[in-house]
């Protein structure tokens, strides 16, 4: 067995010394030397009472590297334990220590967690036990090498000799142990936290000298390595509000009566509070008087200077996890040229597109077996899974247009929110209903915020790419399909959005596409099976309302917020417009935004369906620009008899057909004015345009599209119907 | 292929044949009603979840969690303290009224 030695720096620690070594006793350290840098208190006579070997020097004299190495050289067992004056070894404390070193030949150090003593405040205990926890997750006794982190506390820490002998503590101001953790691992050697290897050693402080030791704290980790802390107001209520929080919900699990808990809120709210700011000055301290330094600090130092924190904790060493941390910092500092790395606590239960990821590795949910004639079944059980969405939101009005409509032809609907970025967490299920019939069209059916009470489905139904892979993982389905309303990977440039938008097209899934264009992208890029469906409009709303129709207005749909618009150059267009007619009217809407343009105009918010109608009615000319697919809007114009100017080339063409009523014109801004110019001083032309238009749209209904996306999920089932049968004939 | 004692007559086969049809017809018919059933049910659980969700609206829009407040330490307390002033307040306009009746 290897003979241990204990090494004790020491500076008036009289209140924990006598324990520690009846500790170190108890746990059959053989050898015990206590380095007493100056002490006026009985530290000397305890330590000489328990048996100790005594070393004294001048209170000069102390340096943390050096020290330790002092102490080192003047011990001979093969394990040398480094403690901190108010560090208590627990039971089983060196037993731990040696089982650690008996992992592997190549442990060069080992290390213990810091247990919280009985009068440790809640915030102190929890953030330790965490901050502890995080080195050992399933509570086993784990290795550290090259990689892993460097953080080596010597509060609490076991050395092996030939480790010491070959790196030795750095002669450094402030974070010894932490250097030598990384100079340890830089050097091959690997080393061991033990659960098992712990110390009883934090205690509570008063709120107001918590506050001005973290005063000290940052001063001193700014003074060796500049550090600043960086400081928010809004960062701070946020900070203060999470942990005292966690706080809170470590207090109850640890028992405390509620009138315990409520007075230790408080402190909480004050600890967190003042640990932010008070670090924050501290680590700006040279732009803080040297009075007022002088009084924020609990050194009473006015002046910077390279600090010991055996001189910042009076003769004690750092107690607290936040000072373990600024440990980590001044390490990283002090042994490479990189910025100090922070340690960022878990904050999600999973990543953001965990989901897709699950997909995967594990593929899709399997489907039901068909059942013959399922197809052909009047009432189908369909379940739509949809994206957040926000009033406005075009894609959903489709969706929900068609779905409501699906619903009230009989079949059993429900609606299955997936929130990949939780942006509606703070929105319960009764609301999101209540929005949906609210935003876009009335909706009987239930409205599910997760896929806890999924109930299977004929047809469970994608309708965006974020909905895809959590539909993909849904079980007890007969066929899915996936209702595209564009071509989202363009709505990203290269991404993992812009990729993950593009595999969902690639999991055999029946696409029902907003135009003809979106479904031969679809067939031609991704391969994959897909149909069509026509926008439709909703004609009780948009046709023309009996208001006199002004002869120099141009509107523009300027949503600046979704780039597919490409609304720089539809006011690059607007602005020769207005160079060539100064007198045509402008009117930007679509957008809370107020955008600067080189020209005058009016601006009108986002409107309602009615609103945009009579807008539509008055107006001379509409301008909609769509870089991918076909936006409703422009139908929606023509259907007020307002003629509309779009883009070429793209996917109108698909839709409105060689003679088509719109005025299209190329990615171009000249010519974009040009057929604004031409629509609104020919009024043969616009009379033409407006009367097509109305004509064209009038067959564009929402029920059409309902039964073309009905056929659709028919398509879908019968399809599953043909490949069982393809299956038994094989 | 001649498996002595394993000829059938073509009259059996036929039989057993329409037989085996007769139970695929009435299986399909069986499931297809199942089918039905299973939209019925479907519909009614749709329509029975959105009818909670509509009386729950103001409860969702305010974060109220009616069974975790009630579980909440003095949820039952405060509950029987508002029966038995009801009761009171009850019991007093009870009294009243039989008092003006008389």
């Amino acid at each position: 067995m290897k003979s241990v030695s204990a090494v004790i720096p020491v500076k008036d620690g009289e209140r924990y010394l006598e324990e520690l070594l009846d500790a170190l006793a108890r746990e059959g350290v053989e050898e015990v030397l206590v380095i007493d840098s100056g002490s006026r208190d009985r530290s000397l006579s305890i330590a000489r009472a328990a048996g100790a070997q005594l070393l004294e020097i001048a209170p000069h004299e102390f340096s943390h590297g050096r020290t330790r190495n002092l102490g080192a050289e003047r011990t001979s067992g093969e394990l040398i334990c480094f403690l901190t004056q108010d560090a208590t070894p627990c039971p089983g404390w060196l037993s731990a220590y040696r089982k650690a070193f008996a992992l592997d030949e190549r442990i060069g150090a080992a290390y213990g967690p810091h247990l919280p003593r009985p009068d440790t405040s809640p915030m102190i205990a929890r953030e330790l036990t965490e901050f502890f926890a995080g080195f050992s997750p399933d509570g086993q006794p784990a290795i550290q090498r090259a990689g892993d982190p460097t953080f080596l506390s010597n509060v609490n820490a076991c050395y092996a000799r030939p480790c010491w002998e070959e790196i030795r503590f750095r002669d450094v101001a402030y974070s010894e142990d932490q250097a030598f953790g990384a100079d340890l691992l830089d050097g091959g050697w690997a080393k061991v936290y033990h659960p098992g290897a712990a110390v009883l050693h934090a205690h509570d402080y008063g709120t107001l000298e918590f506050m001005r030791r973290y005063f000290d704290e940052y001063r001193g980790l700014h003074e060796s390595t500049g550090h600043v802390e960086p400081f928010g107001v809004l960062a701070t209520v946020r900070h203060v509000r999470h942990a005292a929080v966690a706080d809170r919900h470590w207090m109850a699990e640890q028992g405390l009566d509620r009138g315990a808990r409520a007075r230790w809120t408080a402190r909480s709210v004050a600890h967190h509070t003042g640990r932010r700011v008070f670090s924050a000055l501290g680590s700006r301290s040279e732009r803080v008087p040297a009075q007022l330094q002088r009084r924020l600090s609990l050194e009473n130092r006015s002046e910077a200077a390279v600090p010991t924190d055996h001189a910042r904790n009076g003769g004690q060493p750092s107690s607290e996890p936040l000072q373990e941390k600024a440990h980590v910092d001044a390490a990283a500092s002090s042994t490479s040229v990189l910025p100090p790395a922070r340690r960022i606590e878990q904050k999600l239960s999973g990543e953001v597109y965990d989901v897709a990821a699950q997909v995967w590795k594990d593929g899709p949910a399997p489907l039901l077996d068909p059942v013959p004639g399922m197809a052909e079944r009047e009432r189908l059980r369909l379940a739509m899974v949809i994206p957040p969405f926000s009033r406005g939101s075009g894609g959903h009005n489709t969706l929900f247009q068609i779905f409501s409509r699906l619903e009230r032809r009989g079949h059993a609907c429900s609606v299955w929110l997936a929130d990949y970025y939780g942006y509606a967490r703070a929105v319960w299920p009764a609301v999101l209903r209540h929005d949906i019939n609210e935003f876009f069209a009335p909706f009987q059916g239930p409205v599910y915020k997760d896929f806890d009470s999924w109930q299977g489905a004929d047809v469970a139904i994608a309708t965006g790419w974020q909905t895809v892979h959590a539909m993909l993982q849904l079980g007890h389905c007969r066929a899915r399909a996936y209702v595209v309303n564009d071509h989202e990977p363009e709505f990203y440039p290269a991404s993992a959005e812009h990729v993950l938008a593009a595999e969902t097209y690639r999991h055999d899934m029946y696409c029902i596409a907003a135009s003809p264009w979106l479904r031969d992208l679809l067939i031609e890029r991704y391969d994959t099976q897909a149909e069509a469906f026509q926008l439709g409009v909703d004609h009780e709303t948009y046709h023309p309302r009996p208001v006199s129709r002004r002869t120099n207005t141009v509107i523009y749909y300027a949503r600046y917020a979704t780039p597919r618009r490409a609304v720089p150059i539809g006011l690059m267009a607007l602005a020769e417009l207005h160079r060539r007619r100064p007198d045509v009217r402008i009117v930007l809407f679509g957008t809370d935004e107020v955008l600067d343009a080189s020209f005058p105009y009016e601006h009108i918010d986002v409107l309602s369906p009615t609103q945009l109608s009579w807008l539509y009615s008055e107006a001379t000319v509409g301008l909609c620009l769509s870089l991918t697919n076909f936006s409703l809007m422009p139908k929606e114009m023509l259907a007020c008899g307002l003629p509309c100017v779009e883009l070429a080339g793209v996917s109108a063409e698909s839709i409105f057909g060689a003679g088509s009523p719109l005025e299209l014109a190329p990615l171009d801004t000249q010519r974009i004015a040009d057929a604004l110019e031409r629509l609104l001083e020919d009024r043969e032309h616009w009379s033409q345009r407006s009367r097509e238009g109305i004509e064209f749209v009038a067959s564009h209904t929402w029920d059409r599209a309902t039964d073309e996306v009905e056929a659709g999920l028919r398509h879908a089932l019968r399809q599953r119907e043909a490949a069982a049968g393809r299956a038994l004939v094989r | 292929m001649d498996h002595p004692g394993l000829e059938r007559p073509a009259t059996d086969l036929r039989a057993e044949n329409e037989h085996l049809h007769a139970e695929n017809e009435r299986l399909r018919v069986c499931v297809a009603a199942l089918e039905v059933e299973l939209v019925e049910v479907q519909a009614r659980t749709n329509a029975a979840v959105a009818r909670w969700q509509e009386r729950a609206y103001w409860l969702d829009r305010w974060h109220v969690d009616l069974n975790a407040l009630m579980r909440r330490p003095g949820a039952s307390e405060f509950r029987a303290l508002l029966r038995a002033v009801r009761s009171v307040g009850r019991t007093y306009k009870q009294l009243k009224r039989n008092l003006e009746s008389r």
